[in-house]
């Protein structure tokens, strides 16, 4: 329990400090730092494959993704951030932080909820045999995201 | 087991509410989207966290690969609008973009 | 087999960018349009037939070995299938000869129907998380399809329509995992039964809340309502009307509806939320038209305004205001459609979509100013066409049950959505020609022939209202009305 503890604190942290560098890429990178503190925590939590796909595809695909992005867009000028940001966030932060514990805490064992008997079979069978139209909704992301990356670099014809 | 779904409430809510946060706070587009991809995270714990507190971890595992698989799509569309903005504006302040409003 | 809904236009989507390397015009025309035909042949032909013994559930088998695509066609489905798969074509078509100029055909056209295939399987899911998933594969391919032009206008407006889009689906899936963890279970009919057995009413209130903001900001209703008047105005045409007329409906409404009032059960608070969100999206979105000079912008908040009327019809929750609510939906948009579609027309002969520039465009563009009046007329409610039916209905039912202020609203508002129909009107097509547009000719033959299809098909719903309501829209109806009872019934698999 206390090391899941930290595990989620460090997603925390570092999922906040992705918000508040100042430095694009430092900020991707501690994103990154973030899925892996999730991966492990999937892990823990007995879904290896979640883990595996957290840490391959969300730490690794894309943080390349973010970091090829800013590399692509610094010609641009600086984004002058507002200062009032560096205190306002911690603040509300902060105070959401307490109302949500006290929240939950109050919540303890209040949701109501079926008890549920225990899974049986294997994460593939799950897949193929329990969630098979995920699938196919799967599919159709992967074709919309190709066909949408297509679109928005095709060369030329472009109309003005 | 019921505690441990709350604890993982409690870790996904600061999560979403942080990538919020950013989301109103921030101004950079790419920035934008690193607090978009922070409320994506709270997501993924919300769900698995759910199944693993619920007993359900199997489906809820089969969910949390198919929203990175979303995510990886939405990613991908976001990235090519900005790299797209940012060549015409050459900036990637959302300020600029106010011209629409109105 | 109605995974053809969802299939069809997958597995066209899948070829197009092949065959767009052999023909890059002609073959992808064909080829989108006659998917999208055959869908609507197949909704409008085969699907009053598959339903007439009660929903439709489908277990496929493959190879032999069933698989778990559970998907569900009854009456409300049949009905959204309808209206896409008619929007869908019309918008097809316009885009022959409209999406001409922008190039890349044949990738525009796999988006298209990617997005299609999305709302069809949106609405044939029968579990929460299939919802958001597809939901997202159109939302998706929708981003990119606002972008189409890549100018500077479309990325920007793509881009915050995107981020508040994914907002909107981190709310959903808040609420799906919180269900999913009360429940233990996903699918429509599960869960309903298990929300009857706990008697939770607290926890499904703070679920019903965050699906309202989720599917709120997907519906575009008032206070979530930033990103649609940046976002339909600056896609190409066909775009805007599928994104207006379709949509908004599906990804905001259909889930709405189907999950409040077949899965949660419509309790009396969620009703009044319901129908003040609605009575304040119609009123606020048409005082925001009428002070529009962008016709797209102005037809933008007028979809607000309507779907407004949709969702205080269905949060009636009497069978008639559902009947009412749903039949408004299937008028908005073939009525919306039309109009964005003949705005498309006018940009593309004069290059402007802004007011005050146009005038005596009639005497130029005659089908194209007829098709806008018939659509503005509709929408507005002049009767015998058919948005006045609807309109007509929502009001009597809002008066039977007991609604006599919200009544007088949707009146005064229908009446303040003629105006500002009107005055788009006047500038636009009647009145003196301004001398610029004394060369514009009229609209190709795809674009015309969009228009008139749908044009005819607001007249002809408005003439034979009646059987309408009763083959098409008295099925949905019925469904919403049985409540959850509709699901845990016959939803079992």
């Amino acid at each position: 329990m206390i090391v899941q503890t930290a595990l989620l604190i460090g997603l925390v942290l570092f999922s906040v400090l992705a918000i508040l560098l100042r430095d694009l890429l430092k900020s991707a990178i501690s994103l990154a730092a973030a899925s892996l503190f999730l991966g492990i925590i999937f892990f823990r939590m007995n879904a290896p494959y979640a883990g595996v796909f957290e840490i391959s595809v969300v730490a690794g695909l894309i943080t390349v993704l973010f970091i090829l992005t800013i590399a692509l867009t610094k010609a641009g000028d600086e984004v002058r951030e507002s200062r009032v940001v560096n205190w306002v966030f911690p603040l509300f932060f902060i105070a959401f932080i307490i109302i949500d514990a006290l929240v939950m805490k109050g919540l303890l064992r209040k949701i109501p909820a079926l008890a549920s008997g225990a899974e049986t079979g294997t994460f593939g069978d799950v897949l193929w045999k329990g969630r098979t139209f995920d699938l196919v909704g799967q599919i159709a992301v992967i074709l919309a995201g190709v066909f949408a990356v297509l679109a928005l670099f095709r060369k030329g014809d472009k109309h003005d | 087991m019921t505690n441990t779904w709350y604890f993982t409430l409690f870790f996904a809510a600061a999560l979403i509410f942080a990538g919020i946060l950013g989301l109103l706070l921030r101004r950079n587009l790419i920035k934008l989207f690193i607090a978009i991809e922070v409320i994506a995270k709270g997501i993924s714990l919300l769900l698995l966290g759910t199944g693993f507190a619920k007993d359900n971890i199997l489906v809820a595992q089969t969910l949390v690969v198919t929203f990175i698989v979303v995510e990886v799509s939405l990613v991908a569309t976001a990235l090519a609008l900005i790299i797209n903005i940012a060549r015409q504006t050459k900036s990637l302040d959302i300020r600029k973009l106010a011209r629409l409003k109105g | 087999m109605i995974i053809l809904f969802v299939a069809l236009p997958l597995v066209v989507a899948g070829i197009l960018p092949l065959v767009g390397k052999v023909s890059r015009r002609v073959v992808p025309d064909l080829l989108a349009n006659a998917a999208l035909l055959f869908l609507l042949v197949y909704a409008a032909i085969t699907g009053r037939h598959l339903i007439a013994g009660g929903p439709v559930l489908q277990q496929l088998s493959w190879f032999g070995e069933p698989v778990a695509i559970r998907l569900a066609l009854d009456g409300f489905s049949l009905l959204m299938l309808l209206a896409i798969a008619l929007v869908g074509l019309a918008a097809c078509l316009f885009s022959i000869d409209y999406m001409e100029h922008y190039g890349a055909k044949a990738n525009y056209y796999a988006l298209f129907l990617v997005m299609i295939a999305g709302m069809n399987g949106l609405v044939l899911a029968t579990d929460l998380f299939n919802v958001y998933l597809f939901m997202e594969v159109a939302a998706v391919a929708s981003y990119a399809l606002v972008a189409f032009g890549l100018g500077r206008d479309e990325l920007e407006a793509a881009f915050k329509y995107l981020l508040l889009s994914v907002v909107a689906t981190a709310f959903i899936l808040i609420s799906v995992a919180v269900i999913f963890g009360m429940t233990g279970s996903l699918d429509f009919a599960a869960v309903a039964k298990a929300l009857q057995e706990l008697n939770a009413g607290a926890a499904v209130g703070v679920a019903s809340a965050f699906f309202l903001m989720g599917f709120g900001l997907k519906a575009a209703l008032i206070p979530f309502h930033a990103w649609l008047p940046d976002a339909h105005p600056s896609a190409p045409a066909p775009i805007s009307a599928v994104l207006s007329g379709l949509l908004i409906k599906v990804s905001g409404v259909y889930a709405m509806t189907r999950i409040f009032l077949n899965v949660f059960g419509l309790t009396p608070a969620l009703s009044t939320v319901l129908m003040s969100l609605g009575a304040l999206s119609m009123v606020v979105a048409a005082f925001l038209a009428l002070g529009q000079k962008d016709m797209k912008r102005m037809l933008a908040y007028s979809s607000i305004s309507q779907v407004g009327y949709v969702v205080l019809g269905i949060g009636i929750g009497t069978p008639l205001g559902i009947a009412g609510g749903l039949f408004h939906l299937f008028n908005h948009a073939l009525a919306k459609g039309l109009l964005f579609l003949t705005s498309g027309s006018v940009q593309q002969a004069t290059g402007t979509r802004d007011l005050d520039e146009m005038g005596g465009l009639a005497k130029r563009m005659p089908i194209t100013a007829a098709t806008n009046l018939v659509g503005a007329l509709s929408i507005a409610g002049v009767p015998p066409l058919n948005g006045f039916w609807s309109k007509l209905i929502i009001i009597i039912a809002l008066v039977q049950s007991g609604h006599p202020v919200f009544a007088v609203i949707a009146v005064l508002t229908s009446v303040l959505t003629l105006w500002y129909y009107l005055l788009m009107q006047r500038k636009a097509f009647f009145g003196k020609l301004n001398e610029k547009w004394a060369a514009v000719k009229e609209a190709p033959f795809w674009m015309t022939a969009a228009t008139v299809f749908l044009a005819l098909l607001c007249v002809g719903i408005g003439i034979l209202f009646s059987s309408t309501v009763t083959t098409w829209i008295q099925p949905a109806a019925d469904v919403l009305a049985d409540g959850v009872h509709a699901v845990i019934g016959s939803w079992g698999f």
